[in-house]
C-alpha cells in the first residue's frame, strides 16, 4: 500500500540554484520526449487492434494504409455481439472468472488471517510453502494434470476433460497461494492490540476476522480479488489443454482457436474479439487503479 | 513485510502470559486455525504437490505408458539436437528478455519520477496498459503486426527503404520479436514496481547527495541503486522465474518456428506431450524447468529469512 | 495399471450394456427414440460449407428420431488434433469425429471398424483412392468413412495473368477447361524456371516452409516426384539416398526464390499471400480463390487451379483426406454408422462439395467428376482440373509410404520442410541427412 499511499511530491520541490533548476527543466524535457517514445511503444498494439476492429476485410485486404481506417465500419462488432458462439465464450469466462474469485476469497482469506495472526504448529513453514507454490509455474503441471484428470474420470466416471468447471479446480492454484500472501501482509500490519482487545471482549476468532480484519484491510482485499479476477480471466494454457468443445471454452482460447481460421483471415473481427477480450480488465484497470498498483506491489515488496 | 508472518508466535506468547493457564484456549486456537487453513492445504497437496510428483513418475513411463523405462526418457532426450536447442533458447529468452525489461523498466521509472507528481499518475497509467491486457490477447496483436503479407511494420518501414523483414520468418528476427513481445508485456511491470521503490528513497539523500556536489550518475549510482537493492533482485527473481515458464506468448506467435528455433521448454512440452501424444516425454521436458525454479526459490528463500532475522 | 485396465473393461462392458439396453428397450417413445448421437465436424474454411453437412445430418436425425449435436472444430492450431487427443485420453466425447489424414491410425485401438458399411459404400461410389486407404485402413480393416468434407488436393493455383506476363506459360492453355491436360512441358525445370522469373518480378511464388500442412504437403509431393523417402514401407531408414539429396538440392534452388519469411508461413500465409496479389501461384486447395472472390474479385478473376509440375519419377500432387471415424466408447454405434451411411450417398457428397465451393474432394472413383467443378466461376472452368479428372498426376500424401505410425511423426513435425531449410541455409547435405535419420528414429519410439 506504501506506494499508492505515501505520494510525496519530492523532486518538483525546487532547489534554488540556477544551474541546477535549468538542469532539471532539460532533464524534465528529456523526460517527456522518452515517455512519450515508450508510450507509443506500449499503446501501438492496443491502438492497432482498435483500427483493425473497424476495418471490413474487404479493406484489409486490399492492404491499404494499416494505420488508418478509409471506411469504418462496426460489422465486425455486430457480428461478434450476436454470434452465440462468442457470447457463450465471454459468459464462460465471465461464470469462470466470478466463481474462481469467490473460490479463492474463501480459501485465501481465512487462511491468511490464521497464518498471520494465530500460531500453530508448522505455520511458519506452510507460510513459507504457500509462497513457494506461488512460483510453481502452470507450464510444469499441465501435463501430470491432464493425465490426472483422464485417470480420475477412468476411475469414478466423472468427467473433467473438456468440460468448463475443470477450471475451477485448476485456476485457484494460481490465485490462492498469491492472495493468500498478499493478504498475510495487509493483515500483518494491522495493530495487534486491536484483534488481542477483541479477543479479550469474548470475541471469537470468526468474529474478528469478519468484524475487525476484512473491514481493516478491504484495500488489500480489492486488491487481491482484482488481481484474482484478471488471473482467471487471462489465463491460456489450462483452458487450451482441458478444454476443447466450443461449448466449454473461454474467451482467450475461443478467440485464438475458432476466429483464426486457416485459409479464410477475418483478422477484423480476431482484433474485435481481442479488443473485448481484454475489455473487462482495462476497465477494473481503468476504475481502480490505484488498488489494482497496490496489488501488484504488495506482491513483490512483501516477499 | 516478511517477517511479520513470523510474528504470530510472539503474539500468542505475550497473550499466553496475559492470560495465564490458557492451554486449552490455544489447543482451541490451534484447531481453529487449522481449519481455517485446511483447503489451502488441501489445494496445494491436491493440485500442485502430487502432480509435481506424479509428473515425475511420468517421466519414467514409455510412450504408451505401459512400461517403466527409468530414465530412458531422458537419455532419448539427451542424444537430441532439438532438445540442447530448447535448452539454449529457454536460456537466451529468459534471460535477455529480463534484462531489457529490467532495464527499460528502471529508466522508465526515472523518466516517470522526474515528472510533477500531478501528471505521474496519467503517465503510469498509460504505461501500464501492456500488463493489464491479457498477453494471449495482445499478441495476436503482435501477431497481426508481424504478418508476411500485411505487416504493418514492414509497411512503416517501406517508407524508409527498409524491408521487409521477416518479423517470425527467420531464426534470428523470430527469437528477437519473441522478446520484443515479452519486452512489451513485462517491462511495465518492473516500471511500476521500481517507481514504488524510488518513492520510498528519502529525499534529503539526494539533497545531500547534490550538495556534495554528486551528478546524477552518482546519485544514482550511490543513491539510488544501493536503496533499490532488495526490489530489484526480487522482481528479477520473480522475472525470470514466469519468463522462463512462459507459453501463451510463444505459442502464439511463432509456435516454436521456424526450424524450432523459437521453441521453449514449456511450447516443446507441449507440442511433444499434448499435440504429438507422447505424455511421458513431455512431462520429461517440463521437468528441466524445474532447477532453475529451485535455484530461485532458494535464493528467494534466503531473502526472507535474512529480512526475518532483521527484524 | 492393472487397476485401471480392469475398470477400463469394466467402462466397456457397462458401454456395451446400455447400448443394448438403448436399441432394445421396449418401453423408450416419443421423438427421440433412438437415442443421442454427436459428432465433431471439421470446421470448413469456405464461408458457408458447414451449412450443407448440419442440413443433411438434421434430415437424417428427422427422419431416424436421433437426437444430434454437431459440433464444428477447426483444424488451425491444430485444435481439431489436441480435441482428438483429449477425447482419446478421456474415452469420452464425441461419438464421430472427423479425424485428419493420420489421425484414424493413431487412434486406432479406440476405433470401432466400420468394414460393414464401407463394403456397400464402395460399391455404389467406386474404390477409393491409394492414399485414402493407406490412411483409412489397418490390416485390411476400415478405421473410418472417408469423408468428403475437407477432403482436398493442394495443387497449385496459379494468376494467369501473371505468369503469361512474367514466366510464359499459360495455364489456361496447359489445363484447358473442359479437356484433358497439355501439360507434358510442366516440369520441375519449368516450374523452377517460372519461379525465377517471378521472383525476379516481384510476384514470387507463395510456397511455405513451415510446419503446418500446406508447407509440408508441398514438399512431400517434391519429395515423391523425385522417388524419395526417408521411411520405406517396411519402417526401414532410407534417408541417405540419393533421391533425397536430389530433392534437397532441387529445394534449395527452389527457396532462392521464395518470400523471405515462408519458413514461418503457416496455413494462411499462401492465402494472403495470394489475395494480397504479391505472389504469381500458392500452392492450396480453391479456398484462397474462394476467398477472393469475396474479398478481392479482381485477383480471383485470375486464378487457375491446375496440377502438378512432373518430377523425375512422375507427376504427384498431395491428397488430404478425413475420415468420420467412431470412437469405441461411442454409446450409439448403430446410430452413427447410419448416418455414415447416409453422408456418404452420392447425392449428399455432392450437395456438402456444392456447398464448399468445390474445395471438398470424394475419395471414391465415380465421384470426381461431379459438375460443381465444371461451373465454378470466375473465370469459367478455374477448378475444371482440380479434381484431377484425367488422373494424369498420382496422389499421395508427404511421407508415405512409410508405417502410418512413424509417416505421421515426420508429418507433423515437418521434417521434411525442415531439411529443406536446413541445408538451403548452409548446413552441410550429409549433417542434414544425419540430422533427419536420427529424428527419424526417435518417431520410431513406441
Amino acid at each position: 500500500m506504501s506506494t499508492v499511499t505515501i505520494d510525496k511530491s519530492g523532486p518538483t520541490r525546487k532547489v534554488k540554484y540556477g544551474s541546477m533548476s535549468r538542469d532539471r527543466a532539460w532533464a524534465l524535457r528529456w523526460s517527456y520526449f522518452f515517455l512519450v517514445l515508450f508510450a507509443v511503444f506500449s499503446l501501438t498494439p492496443p491502438f492497432y487492434m482498435l483500427i483493425t476492429s473497424l476495418k471490413s476485410s474487404a479493406e484489409i485486404s486490399a492492404a491499404t494504409n494499416p494505420w488508418w481506417v478509409y471506411h469504418p465500419t462496426l460489422e465486425n462488432y455486430l457480428g461478434l455481439l450476436t454470434s452465440n458462439q462468442f457470447l457463450r465464450f465471454f459468459w464462460n469466462s465471465a461464470w469462470v472468472s466470478i466463481i474462481v474469485v469467490t473460490i479463492t476469497m474463501l480459501i485465501s482469506v481465512p487462511a491468511a488471517f490464521a497464518l498471520a495472526r494465530m500460531k500453530f504448529w508448522g505455520s511458519a513453514t506452510l507460510a513459507t510453502g504457500v509462497f513457494l507454490t506461488y512460483l510453481i509455474p502452470d507450464t510444469l503441471l499441465f501435463i501430470p494434470l491432464f493425465k490426472m484428470f483422464a485417470v480420475f474420470g477412468d476411475w469414478t466416471g466423472i468427467q473433467l476433460i473438456n468440460r468448463w468447471y475443470v477450471l475451477l479446480l485448476v485456476y485457484p492454484t494460481l490465485t490462492v497461494p498469491f492472495c493468500t500472501w498478499i493478504m498475510i501482509g495487509y493483515f500483518a500490519s494491522i495493530p495487534k492490540e486491536l484483534d488481542e482487545a477483541a479477543i479479550i471482549d469474548g470475541a471469537s476468532w470468526f468474529q474478528t476476522l469478519t468484524r475487525i480484519f476484512i473491514p481493516v484491510a478491504l484495500p488489500g482485499l480489492i486488491a487481491a480479488t482484482i488481481f484474482a479476477f484478471t488471473v482467471s480471466w487471462a489465463q491460456f494454457l489450462y483452458p487450451l489443454v482441458f478444454t476443447t468443445s466450443t461449448d466449454q471454452l473461454v474467451l482467450p482460447v475461443g478467440i485464438i482457436t475458432t476466429l483464426i481460421k486457416g485459409d479464410v483471415f477475418n483478422w477484423g473481427q480476431i482484433m474485435t474479439g481481442a479488443l473485448l477480450g481484454a475489455a473487462p480488465p482495462l476497465i477494473i484497470y481503468a476504475f481502480l487503479m490505484d488498488y489494482y498498483i497496490a496489488g501488484l506491489t504488495a506482491g513483490a515488496t512483501k516477499g | 513485510m516478511v517477517d511479520v508472518t513470523f510474528q504470530p508466535n510472539r503474539v500468542a506468547g505475550s497473550q499466553a502470559r496475559k492470560r495465564g493457564g490458557m492451554r486449552n484456549a490455544l489447543r482451541r486456537k490451534s484447531t481453529v486455525a487449522f481449519v481455517m487453513t485446511l483447503p489451502l492445504i488441501l489445494l496445494i497437496l491436491i493440485l500442485v504437490v502430487y502432480p509435481a510428483f506424479y509428473s515425475l513418475h511420468l517421466a519414467t513411463l514409455n510412450k504408451s505408458m505401459a512400461k517403466f523405462v527409468g530414465f530412458g526418457n531422458f537419455e532419448f532426450l539427451f542424444r537430441r539436437d532439438t532438445f540442447w536447442l530448447v535448452v539454449k533458447q529457454s536460456c537466451i529468452f529468459a534471460i535477455s528478455a529480463v534484462i531489457f525489461k529490467a532495464l527499460i523498466g528502471f529508466i522508465v521509472a526515472h523518466f516517470v519520477h522526474n515528472v510533477p507528481a500531478k501528471k505521474q499518475r496519467k503517465w503510469r497509467g498509460m504505461l501500464l496498459v501492456p500488463w493489464v491486457i491479457p498477453p494471449a490477447m495482445s499478441t495476436l496483436a503482435w501477431l497481426w503486426l508481424f504478418d508476411p503479407s500485411y505487416s504493418a511494420f514492414n509497411y512503416t518501414l517501406s517508407f524508409l527503404g527498409i524491408g521487409p523483414i521477416p518479423w517470425t520468418g527467420d531464426a534470428a528476427w523470430a527469437r528477437f520479436s519473441v522478446i520484443l513481445v515479452n519486452v512489451w508485456y513485462g517491462a511495465p511491470f518492473f516500471m511500476i514496481m521500481y517507481l514504488a521503490a524510488l518513492k520510498s528513497v528519502p529525499e534529503q539523500l539526494y539533497e545531500a547527495a547534490a550538495i556534495d556536489g554528486a551528478n546524477w550518475w552518482q546519485r544514482i549510482w550511490y543513491v539510488t541503486l544501493p536503496m533499490m537493492r532488495n526490489i530489484i533482485a526480487i522482481t528479477t527473481l520473480f522475472s525470470l522465474i514466469v519468463t522462463f515458464a512462459n507459453f501463451d506468448i510463444v505459442r502464439i506467435l511463432t509456435a516454436g518456428g521456424p526450424l524450432d528455433h523459437t521453441h521453449i521448454f514449456a511450447t516443446w512440452a507441449f507440442r511433444v506431450g499434448i499435440e504429438g501424444s507422447d505424455v511421458p516425454l513431455g512431462a520429461s521436458v517440463s521437468l528441466f524447468m524445474v532447477p532453475i525454479l529451485a535455484i530461485a526459490a532458494v535464493f528467494i528463500l534466503r531473502d526472507i529469512s535474512k529480512r526475518g532475522n532483521e527484524a | 495399471m492393472s487397476r485401471k485396465k480392469l475398470s477400463r473393461r469394466e467402462f466397456v462392458a457397462a458401454t456395451a450394456l446400455t447400448s443394448a439396453a438403448l436399441i432394445t428397450a421396449p418401453y423408450v417413445r416419443g421423438a427421440y427414440a433412438a437415442g443421442k448421437l454427436s459428432m465433431a465436424f471439421w470446421d470448413h474454411w469456405v464461408p458457408g460449407a458447414n451449412k450443407a453437412s448440419e442440413e443433411l445430418v438434421k434430415a437424417w436425425a428427422e427422419k431416424e428420431k436421433v437426437e444430434v449435436t454437431i459440433d464444428y472444430v477447426p483444424s488451425q492450431g491444430n485444435k481439431n488434433i489436441l480435441t482428438i487427443a483429449a477425447e482419446a485420453q478421456a474415452k469420452s466425447g464425441h461419438d464421430i469425429f472427423a479425424m485428419p489424414t493420420w489421425w484414424c491410425h493413431s487412434n486406432s485401438e479406440q476405433l470401432e471398424r466400420v468394414d460393414d458399411i464401407m463394403g456397400p459404400i464402395i460399391a455404389e461410389n467406386g474404390a477409393a483412392n491409394g492414399t485414402v486407404q493407406y490412411l483409412g485402413q489397418l490390416d485390411g480393416k476400415w478405421l473410418g468413412v472417408p469423408a468428403s468434407v475437407g477432403s482436398q488436393i493442394k495443387g497449385p493455383c496459379s494468376r494467369i495473368d501473371l505468369m503469361k506476363k512474367h514466366a510464359n506459360i499459360d495455364v489456361q492453355e496447359m489445363y484447358p477447361a473442359g479437356s484433358p491436360p497439355k501439360a507434358d512441358n510442366w516440369t520441375f525445370d519449368t516450374f523452377l524456371k517460372a519461379a525465377e522469373a517471378c521472383h525476379k518480378a516481384g510476384v514470387p511464388f507463395g510456397i511455405g516452409l513451415g510446419e503446418t500442412s500446406d508447407s509440408v504437403d508441398t514438399a512431400g509431393a517434391i519429395f515423391q516426384s523425385f522417388g524419395a523417402q526417408l521411411v520405406d514401407a517396411k519402417g526401414n531408414l532410407t534417408v541417405k539416398t540419393d533421391a533425397v539429396r536430389q530433392s534437397l538440392e532441387f529445394y534449395k534452388k527452389l527457396i532462392a526464390f521464395l518470400p523471405p519469411d515462408a519458413a514461418a508461413w503457416d496455413d494462411s500465409s499462401n492465402n494472403k499471400w495470394l489475395v494480397s496479389g504479391k505472389g504469381a501461384m500458392i500452392m492450396n486447395p480453391p479456398s484462397a480463390w474462394a476467398v477472393a472472390k469475396r474479398d478481392a474479385p479482381q485477383v480471383a478473376e485470375q486464378c487457375w487451379t491446375h496440377g502438378f509440375p512432373a518430377g523425375p519419377k512422375g507427376r504427384f500432387a498431395p491428397y488430404l483426406p478425413y475420415f468420420w471415424s467412431i470412437w469405441n466408447f461411442s454409446k450409439n454405434k448403430e446410430a452413427a454408422k447410419s448416418l455414415l451411411v447416409h453422408l456418404s450417398k452420392p447425392a449428399s457428397i455432392e450437395k456438402m462439395c456444392v456447398a464448399s465451393g468445390g474445395y471438398d474432394l470424394p475419395a471414391y472413383e465415380k465421384l470426381t467428376t461431379l459438375k460443381v467443378w465444371q461451373e465454378e466461376a470466375p473465370p469459367k472452368g478455374t477448378l475444371y482440373h482440380y479434381p484431377n479428372p484425367y488422373k494424369h498426376q498420382t496422389l499421395s500424401i508427404a511421407a508415405s509410404p512409410a508405417p502410418p505410425k512413424v509417416a505421421q511423426q515426420i508429418y507433423f513435425q515437418a521434417t521434411l520442410t525442415k531439411m529443406c531449410l536446413r541445408y538451403y541455409q548452409g548446413e552441410a547435405m550429409e549433417k542434414t541427412l544425419a540430422w533427419a535419420e536420427g529424428e527419424c528414429e526417435g518417431f520410431m519410439r513406441s
